[in-house]
């Protein structure tokens, strides 16, 4: 991974390492599932190598497919849901391609805040801007379909 | 007793053409009916032809080539790409034509 984790900008680079001491490496093989929606969210995954695929069911001529959602690579953030009530996953994770994580959990990063507001503070506006972003793209793309339907459906 | 017996020929005759006129009256009636149920036939067969053809249309869709479900799956994933570019490029520089902007995703031409 190169540079910050988008997670831990404006950190120093000693609260950098103590977050990312916090976290255990896992490698993924490609198709590997790291967590499946609707189950609990305990912890928080930075991606340091490879694409992480998220996905939401959908059905497709009668059958349930896992559809592409967004895809995260080195760098972001996935499984957010860790910091945020009420701790399920929304969304579907699959390894692209081999990959590797640095999973964090949930409960260590809270008392890390706990123990240092200004990183916590710090990393609490990186996460709301990840997630601020995808609500602007996916109002974006929501936009874009509900015109398409009007102009299919209205023509 | 002659105007007794002109009179009644009057009244008679006057009953005759009274009941000739209303024979000729409920004759009419009576052959309109007997005469619609010709005209019907031809109804029910324009109707039963335009049901025909409405039938025939609903029933044989244009033939659509139906992609396979792999293909279909990836054409909705290079659709969500597709889609995910064309707002990343809104949110870069929001401008309503960069948000209407149209992608050459197949799912939408």
């Amino acid at each position: 991974m190169n540079g910050q984790p988008e997670l831990l900008k404006g950190l120093t680079p000693e609260e950098t390492e103590k977050v990312l001491a916090l976290g255990r490496r896992m490698t993924l093989t490609s198709g590997a599932e790291l967590f499946h929606l609707g189950t609990k969210a305990d912890t928080l995954y930075l991606v340091t190598r490879g694409r992480i695929k998220l996905t939401l069911p959908m059905q497709v001529r009668g059958r349930e497919e896992d559809i592409l959602v967004e895809e995260r690579s080195a760098g972001q953030t996935v499984g957010w849901s860790a910091l945020t009530p009420p701790y399920q996953f929304t969304l579907t994770a699959t390894a692209l391609v081999q990959s590797e994580v640095l999973a964090i959990p949930g409960d260590a990063l809270r008392s890390y805040f706990a123990a240092s507001p200004a990183a916590g503070c710090a990393i609490s506006l990186n996460l709301a801007a990840v997630i601020g972003q995808r609500l602007q793209l996916f109002q974006a793309m929501w936009l874009r379909e509900v015109e398409r339907m009007v102009e299919a459906r209205c023509a | 007793m002659e105007m007794l017996l002109m009179g009644a020929c009057i009244s008679v005759f006057g009953l005759a053409v009274a009941c000739l006129a209303f024979g000729a009256a409920t004759r009419t009636e009576e052959r309109s009916p007997a005469l619609q149920p010709q005209p019907q036939p031809a109804v029910a067969k324009a109707a039963a032809k335009a049901r025909f053809f409405v039938d025939a249309v609903r029933i044989a869709p244009p033939a659509r080539p139906r992609v396979p479900i792999e293909a279909l799956l990836l054409q909705i994933e290079n659709h969500v790409r597709l889609e995910q570019a064309a707002a990343e490029s809104f949110l870069q520089a929001p401008t309503p034509a960069l948000l209407h902007s149209r992608t050459i995703s197949p799912l939408v031409n």
